[in-house]
């Protein structure tokens, strides 16, 4: 984790940083919506040329597939209505990579599935909020964004650390909360709503 | 189909005989990848250094620095606070799941020592209860597997035995050999069709399960449509996981033979308990969508060393904190099959 690739925000942010809150702030609203919708809250904006083009959010549950995560749904509704495709033409840039000028915020660390799609799709760079230590792709768990070597997609920055307590504090309403759709759910009856949050140079 | 299946069955001698025989494991026409998880530190030092109880100075040097770690521990000098420090740490932030095959408490003598964390920093504690001064101990960083183990480990801290399974393959008899017969010949009849039409020559399929048919009463196969649909994560495995989902989604639920009605929990969750064969070893973003939808098996013709996720770039059930891991299989013997051959992919693509 200590390459430029993945990087996490210190306490000291600059007023160039302002304008990723503000997007992940939007994010945030996806992710709400999806906690409203007994949905595990994550959410995601696509911006490119300092515009929304797609607003998604985690349908796992409601479509019952598990790989309709926030980025994924997102990425289709781009697909649909991205004019980057032309018949007869030769390969370029945009339309082999779609995403080539397009930035992601999501709520958590892209899952290892969506980091490995991004890649495929050329993202430009990735800004999350708070980092996921089961799935993730930009480093927690693999390093699918850049230190694994690819034959021909390229590496991208993926940047945490944005809103990162509100990404955890959704996630955690979410899970004091029953799952229903989750296999075999464990008895949560007794679960707690904490409120600390540790720092992540200090969690382990 | 009848007759393309059995002139393919016709070459293969292990499908004549007793449908009730257990193949041997060298004979099946697959093998399965053994997933190495975490390093298992027991036995390389019981094969290696033939060490005992006794030998902790050799065992400690076998767990230093990476089966070891510097734990932050605080001594409880009043027994009656025990319980109310463990009901603290259960709503601080220290009650993590990487520290659950270790004890919280060690009593020595009249000494009991409550087990904190593994922070760079000592964690604050509540100031209302009488404590020692955090410090650093030496904790395992995995369960013990064996008592061997179990009595080395605790003698840095007292730790959990969590002895594994012994790993044995799973039987197959021949009748089970002729569904897989049977998948792999659905996937490779699907593959030279997708071939003529342009898409990418890569199918992925999920037949009705073997065990237990009502899983899934029905099978489903899927070809990659990233050219046609000009989507380039149109793959044929998350295709093939959108029809499963779509299907059990209008079929949520379906009454069993024996009267039991399945519930949105357990078995119709995602692909829990069904086999995935695909042509081609899945990306991996295919890899972790398969691994995310509870798959219990996936078997594939050809590796993609380049871009596979099944032990190609990677290898994501294996990967340490994923919550599932499925078994993965390779086919064996598709360069012999001549003109039945299926088609190669560039080494670059991701299948």
């Amino acid at each position: 984790m200590a390459d430029d690739h993945h990087l996490v925000l210190g306490s000291d942010r600059s007023d160039a940083d302002s304008v990723h809150v503000n997007w992940m702030r939007v994010a945030m609203t996806m992710a709400e919506e999806a906690l409203s919708a007994g949905e595990v809250p994550v959410g995601c904006v696509f911006v490119r040329n300092g515009e929304a083009i797609a607003k998604a959010r985690n349908r796992t549950n409601e479509l019952h597939n598990a790989s309709r995560h926030a980025e994924l749904e997102a990425v289709d509704l781009i697909l649909a209505n991205d004019d980057h495709h032309h018949d007869g033409e030769l390969p370029t840039p945009s339309n082999r990579y779609p995403l080539s000028d397009t930035t992601l915020y999501v709520t958590v660390e892209p899952c290892i599935m969506c980091a490995s799609a991004l890649r495929q799709l050329g993202i430009k760079q990735v800004f999350y909020g708070c980092e996921n230590d089961k799935f993730g792709g930009c480093g927690s768990v693999l390093g699918v964004n850049a230190p694994s070597e690819h034959p021909v997609h390229p590496a991208y920055n993926a940047i945490g650390g944005f809103l990162r307590e509100e990404a955890i504090m959704i996630l955690r309403r979410f899970y004091v909360t029953q799952n229903t759709n989750a296999p075999v759910p464990r008895q949560k009856g007794t679960r707690v709503l904490k409120t600390e949050i540790l720092s992540r140079a200090n969690s382990s | 189909q009848e007759d393309f299946c059995s002139a393919l069955d016709h070459s293969n001698s292990f499908l004549s005989g007793s449908m009730d025989d257990v193949i041997n494991e060298d004979e099946l026409p697959f093998s399965r990848k053994k997933l190495s998880l975490d390093k298992e530190e027991e036995e390389i030092g019981d094969i290696e250094l033939g060490i005992t109880v006794t030998a902790r100075c050799h065992f400690s040097l076998l767990l230093t620095p990476s089966y070891i770690v510097q734990a932050w521990v605080v001594d409880i000098p009043v027994q009656k606070h025990i319980a109310s420090m463990l009901k603290w740490l259960k709503c601080s932030e220290l009650d993590i799941e990487a520290l659950s095959h270790l004890k919280r408490i060690r009593r020595q003598g009249e000494t009991s020592t409550l087990l904190l964390g593994v922070t760079l920093q000592p964690p604050i504690l509540p100031s209302d209860v009488a404590l020692g001064i955090p410090y650093q101990l030496p904790v395992p960083c995995n369960p013990a597997l064996t008592q061997t183990s179990l009595h080395l480990k605790n003698t840095f801290w007292p730790t959990v035995l969590a002895p594994r399974r012994k790993w044995e393959p799973e039987k197959w008899t021949r009748r089970k050999l002729k569904w897989a017969h049977d998948a792999v010949n659905a996937l490779k009849k699907e593959c030279h069709e997708v071939a003529s039409s342009g898409e990418l020559p890569i199918v992925a399929y999920v037949p009705k399960p073997y065990d237990d048919e009502n899983d899934l009463s029905q099978s489903f196969i899927a070809h990659d449509t990233r050219t046609s649909t000009r989507h380039p994560l149109r793959h044929a495995a998350l295709n093939v996981i959108r029809k499963v989902a779509d299907f059990r989604v209008t079929e949520p639920t379906s009454p069993r033979e024996d009267g039991s009605v399945q519930t949105q929990n357990g078995t119709q969750y995602l692909l829990t308990g069904l086999t995935l064969f695909i042509t081609h070893e899945p990306c991996i973003m295919c890899s972790m969508a398969l691994l995310h939808s509870r798959v219990k098996e996936v078997f594939y013709l050809y590796p993609m060393p380049k871009t596979g996720g099944c032990g190609g770039a990677a290898c994501i059930p294996a990967l340490k904190g994923v919550n599932h891991r499925f078994t993965i299989a390779v086919w064996k013997g598709e360069c012999d099959a001549g003109e039945d051959d299926i088609f190669p992919l560039a080494f670059e693509i991701d299948a």
